[in-house]
């Protein structure tokens, strides 16, 4: 059997045209399909599995996909940081093409060089291990890379000053006002395959047709880095922010955040349920927001960036797992979007607790638990704090119902109402904590004058917005 | 499943091994305190800052460290476990002693860096950093107390000495600007043999030989006075360099210990900034270190003059015969019975003879020839020979362990 990891997301239309022109045609694959598990049209010995693009290479190192198909970008990402993963990119597909980009914030960083001007500099990015070498390699003394889930193009100038971000074009980032300092590598899709399943077993039954049928090119770029960037006096000059800054949410949980705020009577310009912008207006005299990955937040409010934002629990209990002191803390339950984080497990698993899991798991003599999540944080104290034996937490960035039990042996797993889980055959057999969204801030920041009042007059709006939704 | 649950890389230390790492240890610690170093050490944790500037671990070294964000690091900077001691130690100097006229330091501690395989990736050192004594004094004296380490071990070692700024020299001629020049430095550092390619046709007629003077090892006085007159007439900053080295290779000829040069032996550490020596037993690296004059004003301090060493210890060891358990005999005291006086009676002797300088061992298995079985009701001491003799009293006991001379 030949697995075959392919990509959620953009490159999704394309890769089913290829595979179709392959004669590889993929049932219920293509755009807008949300069906994890897929066969092959007249292809039993070939079995598919969809993941978000990120997890691919992940899933392909790991040998539980023989081959995948996704930007060579986050192979990079891996192999940056990672440099024997036994991965083997095998063709340049030639779409799906893009440039990775160090790019500073505009008027701020114009050049690489004013980089070596700062004290410590602040660098954003979906791509962490990329942004790390990027760092050692220009000898930058003093920096700390924020590994952010999204949308780092936004992070400039006030929460970061250089990203590591993918774009199409130099153009393209400067009209989002960031300043492209230094070409990564050129980025496309790419086939991939696992080392030892090259090796062992015989892909050619679907390696040749993609060669033949591809649109292959010469092959990205390998990773550039820069040289060592002349040291120069730093200017740790602090700006004095007189604003009070609030982070509001893209993504699911945009809807009840923009239901809260209307709530409250706060309406913010162009934040509702269509297209994201990142800077809305608050209409408010001394309140600047910014729209961001709720993921992020925590570590924004402990950082200073921001005086005040509104993510889910989850997201900060993530943060707060991974540093127990952080000042980053609850100080408003909005009263919406509850959902239960639980530990999931197959439905053909007889046991109901996860005790019973672990008692069967350990008489099947089961080496290694495989845990799949989200919140790889959460998952790593939850797995310590219920005594798992050897386990390892393999972190996933989407498209997680299809992990168990082939790649996984539990997810820690969002539910809302157990409808998903019933459909891809899943149970929950713990529950780890009820999540809603909330309003966090820094323990410690003592705001004076107008920026209190500010902060004051949110909250309290935001308390009847809670009370008006009631407990949950 | 695999062979070992210990991770890779990482190494358990039998008793031959600690006492071998002892030995070391104690030859290198006589060493320096005889020299009036005094012992600190510095702690497995460290910033990740303090080792990234240009100026201290190269990118390929860094590459190796392990660097992770600690509880309280949601900010995204992250700390290390200690890959190196000198830099850390240059901190302690700078935090804590810079008033001082100078500071002679040593320490014996572990370095984590990742390494292939597993080959190893937790190293100890045994290092000394002098701070704030200048050229020629301070790399002498640190020089022969490498030196001395090596001779209280029993061993002869050859001494090398190099100096970066040859290499910086010919690479600043060959018009590199300063970060090219960094980072092929960072190349040569790291031991990339192709980091020269190029360089040689970028170097004016006539300094031709640089490359090839710089890459070969030679004899002391002589062989510096054939490098100064290939490089010095198109290279003159190298000609000063070259008489540092000079000077130093004079003093250790005229009390016996000439050394060889070796130009490009400059290998993983960047910070160096005049010579650097490196001392081996045959083919086995056992000892390097140098001057660093720039690192204390890298690390946050005044500039300072400094320069250090540390041993190499995993290669020393090797070379060190085990000599079997350094511990002193040891008589073995039995329990006449499974009952709590008869118990009572062995602890209350095995206490009696430690107090009285014994070396002891409680139980049934041991590794002494004189053994005693103790009751309650008295002694018996089994001689080597196997004759028995019945004591009565813990004193007895210890009287006659000090009349047969045990111990």
């Amino acid at each position: 059997m030949i697995k075959f990891a392919l990509p959620a997301g953009d490159l999704r239309g394309r890769v089913a045209e290829l595979l179709n022109r392959a004669g590889l045609p993929i049932e219920g694959y293509g755009e807008g399909s949300r069906t994890y598990r897929l066969a092959a049209r007249g292809r039993g010995d070939v079995t598919t599995r969809v993941f978000r693009e990120k997890d691919i290479p992940v899933q392909v190192a790991l040998g539980n996909y023989d081959l995948g198909v996704c930007s060579i970008s986050w192979v990079k990402e891996m192999s940056v940081r990672f440099p024997r993963q036994p991965i083997v990119p095998l063709l340049d597909l030639g779409f799906g093409r893009s440039s990775l980009w160090a790019a500073g914030a505009q008027g701020h960083c114009d050049q690489l060089d004013d980089l070596s001007r700062l004290a410590a500099v602040r660098i954003a990015s979906e791509y962490p291990n990329i942004a790390e070498s990027f760092a050692r390699s220009a000898r930058l003394a003093r920096y700390r890379v924020q590994s952010v889930w999204g949308a780092a193009e936004a992070y400039p100038p006030e929460d970061a000053d250089c990203v590591i971000v993918p774009a199409a074009g130099e153009d393209l980032l400067r009209e989002g006002r960031i300043q492209p300092l230094f070409k990564l590598f050129d980025s496309s899709a790419w086939l991939v395959a696992n080392a030892l399943a090259l090796t062992k077993k015989d892909l050619s039954s679907v390696v040749a047709p993609l060669l033949s049928a591809g649109t292959a090119t010469n092959g990205g770029d390998d990773l550039r880095l820069p040289g060592p960037l002349a040291r120069c006096p730093s200017d740790p000059t602090a700006i004095r922010r007189d604003t009070v800054r609030l982070a509001i949410p893209d993504g699911h949980q945009q809807r009840h955040v923009a239901e809260a705020l209307r709530a409250a009577g706060l309406t913010f310009n162009e934040y509702g349920d269509g297209e994201t912008f990142r800077r809305p207006v608050s209409g408010i005299e001394g309140l600047d927001v910014k729209v961001i990955r709720p993921h992020d937040m925590p570590q924004l409010i402990a950082t200073g960036e921001f005086d005040l934002a509104i993510t889910g629990r989850d997201c900060l209990l993530e943060h707060r797992y991974a540093f127990p002191s952080s000042p980053a803390t609850e100080l408003l339950d909005l009263q919406r979007g509850q959902y239960n984080l639980s530990a999931v497990v197959s439905e053909d698993l007889p046991a109901n607790t996860l005790d019973e899991a672990l008692t069967l798991w350990r008489a099947e003599g089961k080496a290694i638990l495989r845990v799949a999540a989200e919140f790889p944080v959460t998952a790593d104290h939850y797995a310590r704090s219920r005594h798992f034996w050897r386990y390892q937490v393999i972190p996933i960035a989407g498209a997680s119902e299809g992990f168990v039990p082939e790649d996984a042996d539990l997810l820690i797993e969002g539910t809302e109402t157990g409808k998903t889980l019933m459909e891809n055959n899943l149970k929950a057999i713990d529950l780890l904590y009820r999540s809603t969204t909330c309003v966090i801030g820094h323990r410690d920041h003592e705001l004076n004058g107008r920026r209190r009042r500010v902060v004051d007059d949110l909250i309290n709006a935001l308390e009847e917005s809670a009370r008006a939704a009631g407990p949950v | 499943m695999e062979d070992s649950m210990r991770p890779p890389g990482m190494r358990d230390m039998l008793p031959d091994d600690v006492e071998r790492f002892r030995i070391i240890e104690s030859a290198f610690r006589t060493a320096c305190l005889g020299w009036g170093y005094r012992e600190v050490r510095t702690p497995t944790l460290e910033r990740l800052h303090l080792f990234t500037a240009a100026g201290t671990l190269s990118p390929q070294m860094l590459d190796r460290v392990y660097s992770f964000l600690d509880w309280d690091g949601w900010s995204g900077e992250r700390v290390v476990l200690r890959p190196d001691s000198t830099i850390p130690v240059v901190r302690l100097y700078v935090e804590k002693l810079k008033d001082a006229p100078s500071a002679k330091l040593f320490y014996v501690q572990n370095v984590l860096r990742f390494a292939q395989g597993d080959e190893s990736r937790e190293d100890w050192q045994c290092g000394a950093e002098l701070i704030g004594d200048t050229y020629p004094l301070g790399d002498l004296e640190l020089i022969l107390i490498a030196y001395e380490v090596f001779e209280r071990l029993g061993f002869t070692p050859e001494i090398k000495l190099s100096d970066p700024g040859i290499l910086r020299g010919v690479l600043s001629k060959a018009g590199y600007a300063q970060a090219e020049r960094l980072s092929v430095y960072d190349r040569l550092l790291d031991g990339d043999s192709n980091a020269l390619s190029g360089v040689q046709e970028r170097l004016p007629t006539g300094t031709g030989a640089a490359l090839q003077m710089i890459s070969m090892e030679g004899d002391g006085s002589a062989f510096l006075s054939n490098l100064r007159s290939v490089l010095a007439s198109g290279m003159p900053e190298v000609a000063s360099v070259i008489d540092e080295l000079a000077t130093i290779a004079g003093v250790l000829t005229d009390i016996g210990k000439p050394p060889k040069i070796a130009p490009a032996l400059v290998r993983n550490f960047e910070y160096y900034t005049g010579p650097v020596f490196h001392l081996f037993i045959g083919d086995i690296k056992v000892a390097g270190g140098g001057r660093y004059d720039a690192l204390i004003s890298e690390v946050g301090g005044s500039p300072v003059p400094a320069s250090g060493f540390a041993l190499e210890m995993e290669p020393l060891a090797s070379l060190l015969v085990p000599t079997g358990s350094t511990a002193r005999p040891a008589i073995r005291i039995a329990s006449a019975g499974n009952n709590g006086t008869d118990i009572g009676a062995v602890f209350a002797l095995a206490r009696a003879l430690r107090t009285a300088g014994v070396n002891v061992v409680v139980g049934e298995s041991g590794i002494s020839a004189r053994w005693i079985m103790a009751s309650s009701e008295g002694f018996s001491l089994t001689e080597e020979n196997g004759k028995a003799l019945r004591l009565t009293s813990v004193e007895e006991v210890v009287q006659a362990v000090a009349d047969a001379g045990h111990d």
